[in-house]
């Protein structure tokens, strides 16, 4: 699926959260780096419509997020740092049943894409679980769940491991190394991008390197040392 | 952690529709303000409790439930006896008890989802108007019943680190942090919920 | 109301339920052991405002209807709503709309400290107090039969943990609103 970004700007009271943007990104597997307040939040939340373009504008797979909003969220799932923040609803099943309610799918309909994606990711048994009661790990991978059930073409992460520990942070990598969904992942932890077919670096609201891997890296390196 | 109160059977009363239900508690209230007599107050009260414990409840159980509520029933009835007359006590008493365990009943057996769908019905016509969504109040039935256990453990951490510094455990300086740390979570979650696509107009 | 409106009125409306689980407390001169859950319903004014406040103290209760132990000391369902003193249960609502409205009218964020405490009790008073009880008492007074002068006047033993509660709600507002304004302001 094809993003691009068309000199997209975003501008917040007083400041430029990203400098004019032109972009096209259609690789399956995309790292973005940056330090904090380098603007790679905002860039990927232009992805799915949860910022909007101040000025310009972005298209996912030919649809524009501020003409065709619904259609191009549609498009997009979006998994956030705090897994305690996206799972919404007491049980995970209900929770996964969720994103296809507001689709408004018949019930059968729902039951039986909410069963596929929990054997997909082989968590069924954690169908009847309260989400309080699962450790982050699996609450990230429910989350992960609940997002593609509704068959987006592209996955976002917004630093989904930060908050993960070691074990739980492998079984995230491992998830996301074998999805077949397109995958955007922002992150400071760089091993989980090291076999990635592009990463971006943002730096003060700008792209300052965009390449394979291992020289993105290397840049983000020498910036975040200075 | 908020575990509801309905209780699986297949007496009459669960099988009746929910509005039915509401409709059986409402006319009951009305009848038993209106009717002032031992005679009938009396029956009612033990035709209440009769399908309390029809429901496959259990006398501990039910007495359990309502017994805060009964208590409350028990004073206004005692303050009966003392400014009027022992014969208005079990007036008030008859009439209050029925009402309430008529009400546990219902509650006892009437499912959440049940109760939810009922009720997204009722609210057909206000949606109409614009007043209010019955997919957002469901979501938010649900986000409560699922934030109340990670409220509680987090009011339990804040309490903790209290006692580590030595500092008492008062209303003012647990409450402060709990809501604002909470309600900061609003921001992301609200995020989270519109990355799903909730809302379609 | 907004998602974000809706979250923070479920969030509140959570912190409600949980002040309901946390034991009560016994103050040595006062009669009655205090509960923290009608605490909430000014604090709901006091920091939601009274269009969310509000919504979150209805949630509240519709929680409870439906059968869920959400009311102080983990009790729920109909029975609550059939009580004699369901009518303060139902008078949080409008309780918590007034306590929000004047906390919103009288509050500002750049007055003195004096000022906004006094505005939060103000609001807590005639809102979590006032108003409650002006649906609570008729309601007891209803259900008391000819009783109705006892027991109104007994009810208001209640009055003295309730005026705790408001200095409570007083310093909790001010103290939310340095700390994480939601208060939506009007002039």
């Amino acid at each position: 699926m094809d993003i691009v970004f068309t000199a997209a700007t975003v501008r917040y009271a007083g400041r430029v959260a990203l400098h004019p943007l032109d972009l096209a990104l259609s690789e399956r597997r995309i790292g973005i780096v940056g330090l904090n307040g380098s603007g790679k939040t905002t860039m990927a939340r232009l992805i799915n419509g949860l910022v909007k373009p101040t000025e310009g504008s972005v298209t996912v797979d030919g649809l524009d997020t501020l003409a065709d909003e619904k259609a191009a969220r549609g498009k997009t799932g979006f998994i956030f740092q705090n897994p305690q923040h996206q799972m919404i609803l007491p049980i995970l099943a209900e929770d996964i049943a969720f994103g296809l309610k507001n689709r408004g799918l018949a019930k059968a309909e729902i039951a039986e894409r909410t069963e596929a994606i929990l054997s997909r990711f082989g968590i069924s048994h954690l169908a009847r679980r309260r989400v309080h009661e699962l450790s982050g790990g699996e609450t990230q991978l429910a989350a992960i769940a609940s997002v593609l059930v509704t068959g987006p073409d592209l996955l976002i992460l917004d630093e989904p491991t930060n908050q993960l520990d070691l074990k739980n942070r492998a079984l995230i990598e491992r998830t996301v190394a074998g999805l077949p969904e397109q995958v955007i992942v922002i992150t400071h932890d760089l091993a989980l991008i090291e076999g990635f077919d592009r990463v971006l670096v943002f730096h003060e609201g700008r792209l300052a390197a965009d390449s394979r891997p291992a020289e993105a890296i290397g840049a983000y390196r020498k910036i975040a040392a200075c | 952690m908020l575990n509801a109160l309905d209780i699986e059977g297949d007496s009459p009363l669960h099988r009746m529709p929910v509005r039915g239900k509401l409709v059986l508690l409402f006319s009951a209230a009305i009848g038993l303000f209106v009717v002032s007599d031992l005679r009938v107050l009396v029956p009612a009260l033990a035709l209440s409790a009769g399908l309390l414990l029809s429901t496959g409840i259990g006398a501990g159980q039910a007495f359990r439930r309502t017994r805060f509520v009964l208590f409350t029933v028990l004073l206004v009835a005692a303050a009966n006896y003392v400014f009027v007359s022992p014969h208005e006590a079990a007036v008030v008493f008859c009439r209050l008890a029925a009402l309430v365990l008529l009400a546990a009943a219902v509650t006892a057996t009437t499912g959440i989802s049940a109760f939810m769908d009922e009720i997204a019905r009722l609210l057909t016509p206000l949606e109409r108007y614009g007043f209010v969504r019955a997919a957002d109040v469901s979501l938010a039935v649900g986000l409560v019943i699922r934030f109340v256990p990670e409220i509680l453990s987090r009011y339990r951490d804040i309490a903790e680190a209290h006692r580590a510094r030595g500092l008492p455990v008062r209303p003012l300086t647990t409450l402060v942090p709990l809501i604002i740390l909470t309600l900061k979570d609003a921001d992301t979650i609200a995020m989270a919920i519109d990355a799903r696509g909730f809302r379609r107009h | 109301m907004s998602t974000r409106d809706i979250v923070l009125v479920a969030l509140f409306a959570a912190i409600i339920v949980v002040l309901g689980l946390l034991p009560p407390i016994t103050l040595g001169f006062i009669p009655v052991p205090i509960t923290a859950q009608s605490l909430g319903v000014m604090l709901a004014g006091c920091i939601l405002g009274a269009r969310r406040g509000a919504a979150a103290v209805l949630l509240v209760l519709l929680l409870g209807a439906i059968g869920l132990p959400v009311f102080s000391g983990g009790r729920g369902g109909l029975a609550v709503f059939a009580g004699p003193t369901a009518g303060y249960l139902v008078g949080f609502v409008p309780g918590a709309y007034v306590c929000g409205l004047i906390a919103e009218r009288l509050v500002k964020e750049d007055q003195a400290e004096l000022s906004q405490f006094l505005s939060f009790l103000a609001a807590s008073v005639v809102g979590g107090i006032a108003v409650v009880y002006l649906f609570g008492i008729p309601w007891l007074a209803y259900m008391s039969g000819k009783a109705f002068f006892g027991t109104a006047a007994a009810s208001l033993v209640f009055l003295p943990g309730d005026l705790i509660k408001a200095f409570v709600a007083m310093l909790a507002g001010r103290a939310v609103l340095a700390g994480y304004p939601l208060l939506p302001q009007r002039a």
